[in-house]
């Protein structure tokens, strides 16, 4: 493939040119806004936007003082510490009967499972505000708000692990059963070690979804707010560079977990690796 | 290990039964959750919509109240039909313009770049959808840098709301939130084509346009069809876009959903929400032969 790209005419040659700067533009547009969002989040101007006039880090001390971002933050992080934990013990245990249960309608339930994923997260949003303050009578508060993400996030969960099932070889659980473990040691010692990759993902999946999750909180929190919230209240009087600061760092966050969700599984199974290679080496050691 | 026991049918049967039984419990908490918490809501949204509202309550009367008055707003009817239209326009324009990404993506870039390149157009779509949405306010806003760089170079004296608070906005940002999904979509489809073909069939007398509709498009339609999905179902329920950059001539049905609620007419937002939940289960049932699941569940 790559072969006939090289002896391309010149017409190739000025195609493959004139695509390597359309995919350069593409990139432009993809990252020009958020990093002109962060650019200016350290411009001493007031306005948050063009002309830089000087650099400062005052906006960021604004929002790191600032006592209603404090409150924010914490509510955000435990909604998302809560509906981490219940995605995954409720994505994860789904995620079995799903892969290995001669399920008789499983495309219909695949479909079901991955619907919240689709649908409009104004949908559930508002659906569930009519179910919390309809018929069940529950005050809105941030445990509204966390059923409301899980039934988003939960969905994420299930793939990955599923994604992970799929690949998992039965023989290894037979073989456990064979040497006379049980099944909740095969669980244990077999099974969970082997797909912790996946799970461990998914938590780190549905930690940044619901740290940047907006509009089915909004609904559901009631009059606490989280970043996104206090973000969007602020937004409505225009650019201000402490949001812009705040802005920041909430994409600085969320890129972090989401480089731990995509290196750390890669990094436990590397490890393994050299612990089982590290054993091995040894045993050939002593042998010889 | 099933075999040995056809003698005892009963025990047979029960120790067979358990363990099936066993095996779909784990479902529970899923059932739970997603029924309780997803289906359940969606149903009693439907009959919200039929519902009537006296002294702001909602009496379960069934009429059909709610659509007629949906119906009969015509600045309603046409906010639904400018929905339908900018979803459209957004889906081909970010279809259009991933294509050709993808394209060079798997054509072009060599082999060991591929990868981190085609992270680099997601990653974006990982992060925070307030953000990128409000990373335009500080482009096309009021005070946004096209304007101050017009001001600035003394092409214009005041800020030119014009780029701000319009469809076109709304249909740009659209664009840049929806492309990265499209990309990934159509790019893990095009990378199995094989090019080869396409040049077999032209070697055999097919021109280029009928080979690229005979043999490439149904090669890659399961991605065409994924990424017009994913991207026009989002859109069709927006509702930051258009609130932050749309203003009163952006305005979406989603919108409109988020109003009637605020303003606790919850049978009249019902009926707005169950005519978007149409809309998507029109374009699913649409395209339900092409739409696999198993890919997304790695089997």
């Amino acid at each position: 493939m790559a072969a006939d790209v090289e002896i391309l005419s010149r017409r190739g040659r000025v195609t493959r040119l004139a695509l390597a700067v359309y995919g350069t533009l593409i990139y432009v547009f993809l990252f020009g806004p958020i990093v002109l969002l962060v650019l200016f989040s350290f411009n001493a101007n007031r306005y948050g936007t063009f002309p830089v006039t000087a650099w400062t880090l005052k906006w960021y001390r604004a929002a790191v003082s600032d006592y209603q971002i404090h409150d924010a933050v914490a509510t955000t992080l435990k909604v998302a510490g809560e509906v981490t934990a219940i995605s995954v013990v409720v994505g994860t245990t789904a995620a079995f009967p799903l892969v290995r249960s001669r399920l008789r309608w499983r495309d219909g339930v695949r479909v079901g499972l991955v619907l919240p994923i689709m649908i409009p997260g104004l949908l559930i949003g508002v659906s569930l505000l009519v179910l919390f303050t309809g018929p069940l009578h529950w005050q809105l508060s941030p445990q509204t708000a966390v059923i409301g993400q899980s039934v988003y996030t939960t969905p994420f969960v299930i793939l990955l692990v599923s994604a992970r099932l799929q690949g998992f070889d039965r023989a290894l659980e037979r073989a456990a059963a064979d040497l006379g473990a049980n099944a909740f040691n095969r669980l244990r010692f077999v099974v969970l070690p082997l797909i912790l990759p996946a799970i461990i993902a998914g938590a780190l999946l549905a930690f940044t979804l619901s740290l940047d999750e907006f509009i089915i909180t909004y609904f559901l929190i009631g009059t606490d707010i989280t970043l996104p919230i206090f973000i969007y209240t602020q937004i409505k009087f225009g650019i201000t560079p402490e949001v812009n600061a705040l802005a920041s760092m909430l994409l600085a966050a969320s890129l972090l977990v989401l480089a731990l969700a995509f290196a750390l599984p890669q990094v436990i199974r590397a490890s393994r690796r050299a612990v089982r290679f590290g054993t091995g080496r040894r045993a050939a050691r002593i042998t010889a | 290990m099933t075999d040995a026991a056809t003698t005892v049918p009963t025990a047979e049967r029960r120790r067979r039964v358990l363990p099936a039984v066993a095996s779909y419990l784990p479902f529970l908490p899923a059932i739970v959750l997603l029924g309780g918490f997803f289906l359940v809501p969606l149903g009693i949204i439907v009959c919200y919509s039929f519902w009537e509202v006296v002294d702001y309550n909602v009496v379960h009367r069934w009429t059909l109240d709610n659509y007629h008055y949906f119906f009969s707003v015509t600045a309603y009817v046409r906010t639904m039909w400018a929905t339908l239209w900018v979803s459209l326009v957004a889906t081909g324009i970010t279809l259009g313009l991933a294509f050709p990404f993808a394209y060079w993506l798997s054509r072009y870039v060599p082999r060991r770049l591929r990868a981190p390149l085609l992270v680099l157009a997601v990653v974006p779509f990982w992060t925070s959808y307030l953000l990128r949405v409000y990373s335009w306010l500080t482009i096309l806003g009021q005070k946004g840098l096209l304007n101050r760089f017009l001001q600035w170079t003394g092409m214009t004296h005041h800020p030119i709301g014009l780029f701000l608070y319009d469809r076109s906005a709304v249909i740009l940002v659209l664009i840049y939130l929806y492309f990265p999904f499209a990309a990934l979509t159509l790019y893990s489809s095009i990378e199995r084509f094989d090019w080869d073909q396409l040049r077999a069939a032209m070697d055999l007398g097919a021109t280029p346009f009928g080979a690229i509709r005979r043999i490439l498009v149904p090669q890659i339609r399961p991605g065409i069809v994924t990424a017009v999905i994913f991207v026009f179902i989002p859109i069709l329920g927006e509702y930051l876009t258009p609130q932050i950059v749309g203003g009163t001539g952006g305005v979406m049905i989603g919108n409109l959903v988020v109003n009637f609620f605020q303003a606790a007419e919850y049978t009249r937002g019902a009926a707005v929400s169950l005519l978007i939940a149409i809309f998507i289960l029109l374009m699913l049932v649409l395209f339900r032969r092409s739409l696999s699941t198993r890919e997304a569940y790695g089997g």
